[in-house]
């Protein structure tokens, strides 16, 4: 494919679960090479978790399909010294070697950044952890539930009102974004190694990015503000930017940045332009001062429609406002795939997210099926140099498989 | 600033609000210079936002502070001819241009792919939209409370169980994630451009972002998986994948992926050691889970999350705390990894890129602009004389 961005980028995948393995899965949109190294086995860990009682249920295993498309699997034992040895001749080749492996493991392993830089100064070594790369808490495991979302404020504050239970993330939503920081920054050490010629170490974390995601509210904290206790939707001090209920029981965010310009019209497009000249709600001022008596006119209003009804009418006139979608309506949610968020699987089964940018003038590789552990070991093998009779001793060491 | 991986690359954020601008930031992070485009008068509309109800108060823009730092400002009249001429001069001489603007307004402005690119033809022109470039909602205005956050199925699916209200999310913890991918997208353009001699076009969106974080459960829906219900967190089917309340009223979440080994180092840290081998089968704890989930609660309520925290690291239990907003003020491990770091004039301090270049320091954040601060000083860098300002002042084509 010689019109993709990155054809001929090779990049090692050494990595587990979303974060890392992620960033390398976006490269591989744009064209480049992924090997994705698994222990022998079970493999990458992340292929067990849609079989963990509380996920979704299928025998697809939805989560491998998104995030390890189009790459080439080969299994490593990088304990054993001929495994290490392949992950070497990888290595000494690639452009961008990932790895989420704890600081620690890294260090036993002598898979860490100083073990494998001077082997290839061109090397882009991209290091995913939970907490950052220094500090006391550099050597901890996390995931996304507890470093993204717990620790950087957004599990206290993403909530109903401040009375009722911090939520649970769900599956992936800290992971997924923290995946695009790791792929920006592949891409900026790619960018300076075209203008110095040497790669370098690049980085980011599960904090980082919780941090960078609640940046707004932090930010205000780090100022000296105080920080309003949530009110539950009744008390809200804002009728004109607030979440509504309709007929058919849906629920939507109504945002109207501009009100005074937006709320006659949405008044008037609902059927009801008296309430914009009502004494009590004529200028934004009036309808902050009264917003209870205002909210229960807009409950009422909304309540006597349903949400397709809503949807079309307020889009056409114009007023900022995004019901609750539910996963089930992605599956019919023309937009998202006019947008290229959705895209069709390269063999026309199923579908899958896009990486979520584009770049004009390049296309990105429809997207190929996962591999199975160990799918692409004899080949990779090979192409890396391997003669058959080494492959076959390998295999009996239990090295690769 | 002659410093940083950047150094001389020239970026204008004509853009509002969060998402787009925080692009422009990275950049500025890493040394770029970036030329912040404002509307005369009252400038972007982002700088009222910490004012309205609700808002945390305090007397400083923290939120200009945080996502405007270390540009220099411009404001300009887009609707006048010559207010577009500046802009063009701009345009001529820069790297990349970056707007949000919804597609009717840059048709009225002129500030379109199609009206700049003959300027340029190395420029990268970045687009940020709500819904993405095509399709019948393409035009539509949204925020990340209605493009990443409800459109994607994350409000939907981010409640404490089914029943309760869903919530609202947090401001701009969906805009900032795709001001990552817009960046990432630059740059790859950038890239690109290195081996080309050519700009381009690069684009992003909310709702592609919010998707993205999504896209779990959304490849989950896509494949035709079943989904379970969601049960309050007294009777989630795993215990040791949960919320618990220490006796401070302060929570925390375990979230032990490896159970086969930290069950038990678990149980014998917490006190619990007798109950190790009644519930040492997974399919057993998954079974009785809400009686083994309120003997945690009993346990858990019995000492403070600074007590549980040093009990649990010392026993190697994976678990986060649900840190409130005050906590980091004083988390040292922000710190030390560079991610809360300190504005250049000392006056506090902020939140940083979210990756970093060995190698590469960022620069030491510097103050946000006031409205057209440095409009002399651009307008001077891009040829324009004495006489010719105090024109675009009068006619306030310029401010």
């Amino acid at each position: 494919m010689s019109d993709q961005l990155f054809a001929g980028l090779k990049v090692v995948d050494c990595a587990s679960f979303i974060a890392a393995p992620l960033a390398a899965t976006v490269l591989s949109d744009f064209g480049a090479d992924v090997i994705k190294i698994e222990p022998p086995g079970e493999g990458d860990a992340y292929r067990r978790l849609h079989a963990n009682p509380g996920t979704p249920k299928s025998n697809v295993d939805y989560a491998w399909m998104h995030g390890a498309r189009n790459k080439r699997g080969i299994a490593l034992d990088l304990k054993t010294p001929q495994g290490l040895g392949v992950l070497h001749r990888l290595v000494d080749k690639a452009d961008v070697f990932i790895t989420n492996l704890p600081l620690p493991v890294r260090r036993r392993m002598k898979v860490g950044y100083e073990d494998l830089s001077p082997r290839n100064p061109r090397l882009i070594y991209a290091s995913f952890t939970a907490y950052g790369e220094a500090g006391e808490e550099a050597d901890k495991t996390g995931f996304d539930s507890t470093a993204y979302w717990a620790r950087s404020g957004l599990m206290d504050q993403v909530r109903a009102d401040s009375n009722s239970l911090p939520a649970r993330s769900v599956a992936g939503m800290g992971d997924h974004p923290c995946s695009i920081a790791l792929y920006a920054a592949i891409v900026t050490g790619l960018f300076k190694r075209q203008a110095t010629g040497k790669g370098g170490l690049v980085s980011s974390s599960l904090l980082a990015n919780g941090l960078w995601s609640n940046a707004f509210l932090v930010q205000a904290r780090l100022t000296g503000a105080t920080i309003p206790p949530r009110p539950p939707r009744e008390e809200s001090m804002t009728a004109t930017s607030n979440m509504y209920r309709t007929r058919d029981e849906r629920w939507f965010n109504l945002a109207m940045v501009n009100d005074e310009k937006q709320f006659p019209i949405l008044v008037a497009t609902l059927g009801r332009p008296g309430l914009s000249s009502d004494p009590r709600f004529t200028t934004t001022e009036l309808r902050r001062a009264n917003v209870r008596a205002l909210m229960a006119e807009l409950d009422d209003l909304f309540a006597q429609f349903d949400l397709a009804y809503l949807r079309k009418t307020l889009d056409a006139a114009g007023i900022t406002f995004g019901f609750v979608g539910t996963v089930d309506e992605a599956l019919h949610d023309r937009q998202m795939r006019d947008a290229g968020a959705i895209v069709p699987m390269a063999d026309g089964k199923g579908e899958t997210i896009s990486s979520p940018f584009q770049i004009e003038g390049t296309t990105k590789v429809a997207p190929k099926p996962a591999p199975a552990i160990g799918q692409h070991t004899d080949e990779i093998l090979r192409e890396y140099g391997f003669a058959d009779a080494e492959i076959s001793a390998m295999r009996e060491a239990r090295a690769v498989a | 600033m002659a410093a940083g991986l950047f150094a001389g690359l020239r970026v204008i954020d004509c853009a509002s609000f969060i998402a787009a601008p925080a692009a422009a930031t990275i950049f500025s992070d890493f040394g770029a210079d970036v030329i912040k485009v404002e509307p005369t008068g009252e400038g972007d509309l982002y700088r009222s936002l910490h004012t309205r109800p609700g808002s945390p108060m305090v007397n400083r823009d923290y939120a200009w502070i945080l996502d405007n730092r270390n540009k220099r400002g411009l404001a300009l009249d887009l609707k006048s001819e010559r207010g577009h001429e500046v802009l063009a001069r701009l345009v001529e001489k820069a790297d990349v241009f970056i707007t949000n603007m919804p597609f009717p307004v840059r048709r009225k402005l002129r500030t379109g792919y199609d009206d700049l690119k003959h300027l340029n033809p190395r420029l990268i022109y970045a687009s940020f939209t709500a819904y993405g470039e095509d399709g019948p909602e393409a035009e539509k205005t949204g925020f990340d409370s209605t493009a990443y956050w409800a459109r994607s199925g994350l409000m939907d699916m981010v409640r404490p169980d089914a029943d309760a209200v869903p919530a609202r999310s947090a401001p701009g913890m969906g805009d900032h994630p795709s001001a990552v991918a817009l960046y990432g997208a630059i740059m790859t353009a950038l890239w690109r451009r290195e081996k080309t001699g050519v700009g381009g076009h690069v684009d992003t969106s909310l709702v592609a972002n919010g998707l993205w974080s999504n896209s779990y459960l959304v490849q989950a829906k896509l494949i035709g998986a079943e989904f379970p219900p969601r049960p309050k967190r007294t009777h989630v089917l795993n215990p040791l994948s949960n919320s618990y309340r220490c006796k401070d009223g302060r929570w925390f979440i375990l979230s032990m992926v490896n159970e086969a080994r930290q069950y038990a180092p678990f149980m014998h840290a917490i006190g619990l050691v007798h109950l190790t081998e009644k519930y040492a089968v997974q399919a057993d704890r998954q079974t009785n889970s809400p009686e083994l989930i309120e003997i945690y609660d009993k346990v858990f309520a019995e000492k403070t999350l600074e007590e549980w925290r040093k009990i649990l690291d010392a026993a190697g239990i994976t678990f986060g705390i649900v840190n409130t907003l005050d906590d980091l003020l004083a988390d040292d491990q922000a710190r030390h990894a560079r991610v809360i770091v300190p504005f250049e004039d000392k006056s506090g301090e902020t939140i940083s890129s979210p990756f970093n270049l060995d190698g590469e320091t960022k620069r030491p954040p510097a103050e946000a602009p006031s409205v057209g601060q440095h409009t002399n000083e651009i307008l001077r860098e891009h040829g324009y004389n004495d006489a010719e300002i105090r024109k675009l002042r009068e006619t306030k084509a310029v401010a």
